[in-house]
């Protein structure tokens, strides 16, 4: 009983990071219609950028997130400008498809990259305080990992907020809701296009770094986590943050049950059977507004 | 003071407009009244900046439409009201209208404008928390009314604003209109509801088959054979 | 080019690499023709479904490693290779109609993740029931010739292209076509899109199950997962729109230069093909959707414009 608790306390405390990649994922396509595949890679280069951080000058993986969030914006501008600003100006449909290939092409290039840079090996932060760990009713919670849990939470959180309060997070949503009616109102549909990319990017480079100093990153990573994001965002549906953070908590559970009741190679296909399972059973799209 | 001229616009191959000239003067209603398919929603697309015409020339106050985003005509003082509503119906009415004053020339003066609004439509402030998918069709065409005039326009276009609506909040809106209209902004009122529209606008163009088939003072069209017969139907004396 | 032109070349072109084996000194020639060959098979095979009907497919790699999976099985116990492959094509086949009258009713992206997820699904669970090296008995070993999975692969790719060739031509070709244009448009004149679609489906799966096929007999050891990995999806993913999607020769130039740049330049910088051809990719579905068919027509274009 207490190693199944332990299985699930896991599951929920990866599950946070699962929705926070996932969050970026889900207001990009919900904001631009595009389904930027390379998604993954994203979080794999915030994961690299917190090593480098932590390698080159010795910055704790928490604090770099002061830097990488910033940084991860930046390339989010950059790679919008240089890249999906053309993908938008297609129709609906056309969007998507060149999004798929544009994504693609990015994903290879940027997993290249990669191991060019950092080589093919597993990268992970430790810190002096990787060891903590909190023992509650018998049950281990390394503090890491909880604390990541509490940051993606709160980001996801404030992410929420700016959505709701804010001029231009209206705007956001406003235009992903419809955005000619957003044009008529006076809105700058690509700048909220460019704000919603590079806040997306934002997110995943932030989720990245947490992957880095509580798990490891290398240059495959990319691929599993666009899956998993993909996943979360199936089972959440678009247009809510905090319903796409319990989405990752719930694809958390969900792999640990599976790992526990089938053992541990089962775990990645509980995500996979269940997002091709939503997929199908909801042919008329995948979310109901 | 808008001004369109020769304007020709197509969807893909298909041709829609073939030679639009119209002008809307200062201080005026002016009504454009057709058929279905007519091209008068295609008008006023391009006129929004959601559409390129293939030809012709489009002026706002000496200022050329044809290439400009649409978000920068409202910045310009022109505010559309489109077909449909289009509100966004997952934000509340506030948020709406919050949203109508997002370009820069309409943040100034903002919170009076938005009392302006309630002043105007009083059920938008009792409701103004509420979203705006759970209003009835009169009250969403008050929030979309609303949400153009948040923006400050000097020329208010409506694309069929009576549409689905009962007489009485037909003619409670146009009376509205009147109003708005009375404070100094022009309208360009597109409109099935020949009667009504030719009863408040000065003036009025009839567009057929991506054309200006008749134009004329509004008493004056109404008096006119063809229109009522065409579009007055039999209840037209 | 004309079309008898076009088949006297490829006769010409098929008749000299009909002798390579001959003529080569060394394995490694051949070896990567054979890469080339098979590489333009997988795309070929992709190209139906993409390039044709308008599907993007992420999931190829799993039709690819059913074929794989059953002619290894198959032969290694007895059963000769021919029949093997056959029978590799038809599992492929019959897996790709279960799953596709099902993925298809989702349209665009969701078809695309759909399928990806199908791969993966495929590759973890052939990964953890079979995750020991498949190697050949050494009898086998012993009598293995490089010129026969040579030839084989030759035959292959001329059939891939025969087929993709008269497909172009078919009524059922131009259906295909309607259908990634607008199928929608398409449904409303009287395509039967889900007909035509699945048709797509089951000619590119049973050629990748051929092709599949090809690999298990090629390789004298591999783990069973390999053929099911997402790069051979997105090999011929890259090698077809590079080389010019929904056209006849895109692939094969396109496979023609991947292969090319891969072995060239991997010696130098390990994965460093897939940085250019991601950026060349990129490149490709933003500025030239045609590939490197569109550049040649239009090359082609330019020098008949400058000649007086």
């Amino acid at each position: 009983m207490t190693a199944f608790v332990q299985q699930m306390v896991l599951g929920l405390l990866i599950g946070g990071l699962y929705g926070l990649a996932a969050a970026g994922l889900s207001l990009v396509f919900g904001v631009l219609k595009v389904l930027n595949v390379a998604h993954g890679q994203l979080i794999m280069l915030g994961g690299y950028g917190a090593f480098w951080l932590g390698a080159l000058a010795g910055f704790d993986p928490f604090a770099a997130l002061t830097l990488v969030i910033p940084g991860a914006l930046a390339f989010g501008a950059v790679l919008y400008w240089t890249l999906f600003a053309w993908v938008v100006r297609a129709s609906e449909e056309t969007r998507v498809k060149n999004s798929l290939l544009i994504g693609f092409g990015l994903a290879l290039a940027l997993d290249a990259l990669a191991v060019r840079l950092w080589t093919a090996d597993e990268r992970s932060i430790t810190t002096s305080y990787a060891g903590a760990v909190a023992s509650v009713g018998g049950i281990a919670i390394p503090l890491v990992r909880l604390a990541s849990l509490v940051l993606a939470g709160a980001l996801i959180g404030g992410v929420h907020l700016l959505l709701l309060r804010t001029r231009w997070g209206r705007a956001i949503r406003a235009t992903a809701e419809d955005w000619e009616a957003a044009l008529l109102t006076g809105i700058d549909v690509r700048r909220a296009y460019l704000l919603a990319f590079a806040i997306g990017t934002a997110l995943a480079g932030a989720a990245g770094t947490l992957v880095s100093v509580g798990y490891s990153v290398s240059p495959s990573i990319g691929l599993e986590w666009t899956l998993k994001a993909l996943v979360v965002v199936v089972l959440a549906g678009l247009g809510s943050m905090p319903g796409t953070f319990v989405g990752g908590l719930v694809l958390g559970l969900a792999e640990a049950a599976a790992a526990w009741g089938f053992g541990g190679p089962y775990r990645e296909m509980v995500g996979l059977v269940l997002f091709f399972v939503v997929l199908v059973a909801r042919p008329q799209g995948l979310f109901a507004r | 003071m808008l001004e369109v001229e020769g304007l020709e616009a197509s969807y893909g191959s298909f041709r829609v407009l073939s030679g639009v000239t119209l002008e809307v003067r200062p201080g005026e209603i002016v009504a454009l009244l057709g058929p279905n398919g007519a091209g008068k929603t295609t008008l006023i697309r391009c006129i929004a900046g959601l559409l390129r015409p293939r030809a012709g020339a489009m002026r706002w106050e000496g200022w050329p439409l044809g290439q400009a985003k649409a978000h920068t005509v409202v910045e310009r003082g022109v505010a559309v009201v489109p077909e449909g509503r289009r509100l966004f119906g997952s934000m509340s009415v506030e948020e709406n209208l919050a949203l109508g004053a997002f370009a820069p020339r309409a943040r100034r003066g903002e919170a009076s404008r938005l009392e302006g609004v309630y002043a105007i439509f009083p059920v938008l402030r009792e409701r103004r928390r509420q979203l705006v998918r759970a209003l009835s069709g009169g009250q969403q065409q008050m929030v979309a009314i609303g949400r153009a005039l948040m923006a400050d326009p000097r020329l208010l276009v409506l694309d069929e604003p009576s549409l689905g609506l009962a007489p009485r909040l037909v003619e409670s809106i146009f009376g509205v209109l009147r109003e708005i209209n009375r404070g100094g902004v022009s309208i360009l009122l597109v409109e099935q509801n020949v009667h009504a529209a030719l009863a408040l606008a000065h003036r009025g163009y009839i567009l057929e088959a991506g054309r200006v088939a008749a134009e004329g003072q509004g008493s004056v069209l109404l008096n006119d054979a063809h229109v009522r017969r065409a579009y007055l139907g039999p209840l037209a004396r | 080019m004309t079309r008898p032109r076009g088949l006297a070349l490829g006769v010409v072109v098929v008749a000299a690499l009909a002798a390579v084996p001959r003529v080569a000194r060394t394995d490694a020639e051949l070896n990567f023709l054979f890469l080339v060959l098979l590489s333009t098979t997988l795309a070929q095979s992709w190209n139906i479904v993409a390039g044709y009907a308008g599907q993007v497919n992420l999931g190829h790699a799993a039709f690819f490693g059913l074929g794989a999976l059953t002619t290894r099985t198959l032969w290694i116990g007895g059963t000769p290779v021919l029949l093997a492959m056959g029978a590799g094509a038809l599992v492929a086949t019959a897996f790709a109609l279960l799953i596709g009258v099902v993925a298809f009713r989702l349209r665009g992206a969701y078809f695309a993740i759909g399928t990806l997820a199908l791969g993966e699904i495929l590759r973890i669970t052939v990964g953890n029931l079979l995750a020991e090296i498949s190697t050949l008995p050494a009898a086998t070993i012993a009598s293995y010739r490089l010129a026969d999975r040579y030839y084989l692969a030759l035959a292959l790719a001329v059939a891939t292209l025969g087929v993709v060739g008269a497909l172009g031509r078919s009524r059922a070709g131009l259906g295909m076509q309607a259908i990634r244009e607008d199928e929608e448009a398409a449904e409303a004149s009287g395509v039967n899109a889900l007909g035509l679609k699945l048709l797509a489906l089951a000619l590119s799966t049973a050629l990748a199950g051929l092709a599949g096929g090809l690999f298990a007999y090629y390789h004298i050891s591999y783990y069973p997962s390999h053929p099911f990995g997402p790069h051979w999806t997105f090999d011929a993913l890259l090698i077809t729109f590079v080389g010019g999607v929904g056209t006849l020769h895109g692939p094969v130039l396109g496979a023609i230069f991947y292969v090319l740049l891969k072995e060239y330049l991997a010696v130098r910088w390990v994965d460093f093909h897939l940085l250019i051809f991601g950026a060349l990719f990129i490149g490709i579905v933003l500025l030239l959707p045609g590939g490197l068919v569109e550049a040649a027509a239009r090359l082609r274009a330019l020098a008949g414009r400058r000649a007086p």
